[in-house]
């Protein structure tokens, strides 16, 4: 018998096996040392794979309630109506907004202003129309007495 | 007696419910049990199926058993469940520990004792095999070879054509055979360097 018997062993479970295919086998496997370490292999897997098989975990006995627990919650969920549900989803944009704008708001009077700015700034519309800087600005005395002073030279 | 308990669940009969959990749960948990070895994962699976069950109860039309019908959404919710989670890493038969190293060798000479130990190392032999499959092709084999299911219940079970089923065992089992063939590999010359 010089047909290779791992096909034999691949086709079906060990205990599906015939007595006529396992004589096959073993017969075989005497003869060929990579069969028999084949067929060695499966035999040790089939009581492998059925002390697997054997491991069956039982329900505790809260499983019961746990469920029904689970399932009690779940159709709660499923009864809120539709639009709280819009609502609840909506809340997290709007405050998802307002944060930002919040944000926003707080880094503009923190953040100290760019040099552009400054220079707008320093620039008045009184100190345009007196055609002043910032650091040379004269009292309101000294404009009325200087403007005064221009017309009594003109005069 | 079935299709009725479904139709009160149906309408809110919390109660038919429970009884349905009750009377089903041992069979949810085998099938769940196939699948993971921790409790609590377990439970998790079995929590899930049920309520999946609840919520797809009307599509229960009582021609085959209510027992079939949660066997089929505990199949699928299992197989679900392992493919979200993340895969074990593939080819972890290398190296044996002392305990399974022993049942080999208890095995290859006058067959281990049966003792509560010995089927803990061979049930975590087992694990080590299988994660070299896909969890469809585990589930094949644990059914056809380790609860000597037939490749029609499998097929009913999973949805499968009946030559789907006997591809994936076929493939299966010789994954496991090889696997185990290295196994033994291994261990024979751990024996022979141990002999020198």
């Amino acid at each position: 018998m010089n047909k290779h018997i791992t096909e034999i062993l691949d086709n079906a479970s060990m205990a599906a096996l015939s007595e006529i295919e396992l004589n096959e086998v073993r017969a075989h496997a005497l003869e060929c040392g990579s069969c028999r370490s084949a067929y060695e292999a499966a035999r040790l897997s089939a009581v492998v794979l059925k002390s697997r098989a054997h491991v069956v975990t039982e329900p505790s006995p809260f499983f019961q309630t746990r469920v029904m627990a689970a399932l009690r919650e779940q159709r709660e969920t499923e009864s809120v109506p539709a639009f709280s549900r819009l609502w609840k989803s909506a809340k997290v944009l709007v405050s998802s907004m307002a944060l930002t704008t919040a944000a926003l708001g707080v880094l503009s009077f923190t953040l100290p202003a760019t040099p552009d700015e400054q220079a707008l700034s320093a620039y008045s519309a009184e100190s345009v129309i007196m055609g002043q800087s910032g650091d040379e600005q004269l009292t309101y005395d000294q404009v009325l007495s200087t403007v005064y002073e221009d017309d009594d030279d003109a005069r | 007696m079935d299709l009725d308990l479904a139709r009160q669940a149906q309408v809110g009969d919390e109660s038919a419910f429970a009884e349905i959990v009750r009377r089903y749960s041992p069979r949810v948990f085998s099938v769940a049990s196939r699948f993971f070895r921790q409790r609590s994962l377990v439970e998790e699976a079995a929590q899930e199926v049920f309520l999946k069950a609840y919520t797809q109860l009307g599509s229960f039309e009582g021609r085959g058993s209510l027992e079939g019908w949660l066997t089929r959404i505990a199949t699928n919710t299992c197989l679900n469940m392992v493919r979200s989670s993340k895969r074990r890493p593939e080819s972890t038969v290398s190296d044996l520990t002392d305990d399974e190293a022993g049942w080999l060798d208890q095995q290859s000479g006058d067959g281990a004792q049966p003792s509560v130990e010995n089927d803990l190392v061979a049930t975590d032999l087992a694990d080590r095999l299988l994660s070299v499959l896909s969890p469809e092709d585990q589930q094949a084999l644990l059914m056809i070879d380790g609860e000597d299911a037939s490749i029609k219940e499998v097929a009913e079970v999973t949805g499968w054509s009946e030559s789907k089923v006997k591809v994936r065992a076929f493939r299966a089992r010789k994954k496991v055979r090889e696997a185990m063939e290295k196994l033994l590999g291994h261990r024979n010359k751990q024996l022979d360097s141990a002999a020198d």
